[in-house]
């Protein structure tokens, strides 16, 4: 008697998957849920740069500013990237963080960047992210004609 | 007829309130993502790469600046700097950080112009976008 019981069962399951009924809603709301869900995280990810302090208005002062300055001419030719001078000696992006590094704390207080109209963004990101990596509190930027 | 109609009245309050809330919380999220969801530029724009870098909220009004110069505040094209400043005159109110999107190969003089447009302005907090790539997370 019991494994005919159980025979009948058997029977009633294999019914069962030939006609499979699954629902679909819930499913549906499990993935509209994860596409809000990764579209709020990508948008809220935070997005990364460089921040910059303008001055206060008013009169630049007359003093002559103290810090360091550097200098980077325009690009020349074919050439991407201007030539950098910083207290009169060539410097490259590869050894300006060791530069900066090796300047007195008190003249890291600030770095002014005196650059040509025509240098790339990218030159000035570069050089900027080396001094702030090497502890240059401001930056400032001044144009030569 | 008076005594069925108030039977009736006294069942009406058993209407399920999950549904209205499901969707109440939808359009919460919906509106939410419309506000700050990216607004693609009109061009596109190379961002120059760096370790030293802080981390900055996406908000709108952003400055797009690609190489040749061109000029847009989120998709909205601005054809000189002068329409550029009356822009964020207007919108100075909603900008906390005004975050400037320039292309690696744009000139370095002209990213300098646009951020004293932005200093006119009156918006004192600026900041250089910088590539996503190679994000660490510090």
């Amino acid at each position: 008697m019991h494994a005919h019981t159980h025979e009948e069962e058997m029977v009633v399951e294999r019914s069962e998957r030939r006609a499979p009924n699954v629902d679909m809603t819930p499913m549906i709301d499990c993935v509209f849920l994860l596409i809000i869900f990764f579209m709020l995280a990508t948008t809220f990810a935070p997005l990364p740069g460089i921040r910059v302090k303008l001055p206060p208005p008013g009169q630049p002062s007359k003093e002559k500013p103290k810090g360091l300055i550097l200098r980077i001419s325009n690009p020349v030719g074919g050439d991407d990237s201007g030539v950098m001078i910083l207290n009169n000696e060539i410097v490259s992006l590869d050894n300006a963080f060791g530069v900066f590094m090796n300047t007195p704390a008190e003249e890291k207080e600030m770095l002014i960047i005196q650059s040509g109209r025509q240098v790339i963004h990218d030159q000035i990101v570069q050089v900027m992210d080396r001094a702030k990596r090497a502890g240059v509190a401001k930056i400032g930027f001044a144009m030569v004609q | 007829m008076k005594l069925s109609k108030s039977k009736a009245g006294a069942k009406l309050p058993q209407v399920p309130m999950e549904p209205l809330v499901d969707c109440v919380f939808l359009l919460l999220i919906f509106f939410m993502i419309s506000n700050i969801l990216k607004i693609p530029p009109p061009f596109r724009v190379q961002l120059p790469e760096s370790k030293a870098r802080s981390e900055f909220q996406r908000k709108r009004y952003s400055v797009y600046i690609h190489e040749t110069g061109q000029i847009s505040i989120d998709d909205q094209r601005m054809a000189n700097l002068d329409e550029m400043m009356s822009y964020l005159l207007l919108k100075k109110k909603e900008i906390e950080v005004l975050i400037i999107r320039a292309d690696k190969n744009a000139e370095h003089g002209f990213v300098v112009d646009v951020m004293e447009k932005a200093k006119q302005a009156e918006i004192d907090n600026l900041a250089l976008a910088v590539s996503e790539d190679d994000y660490t997370g510090r």
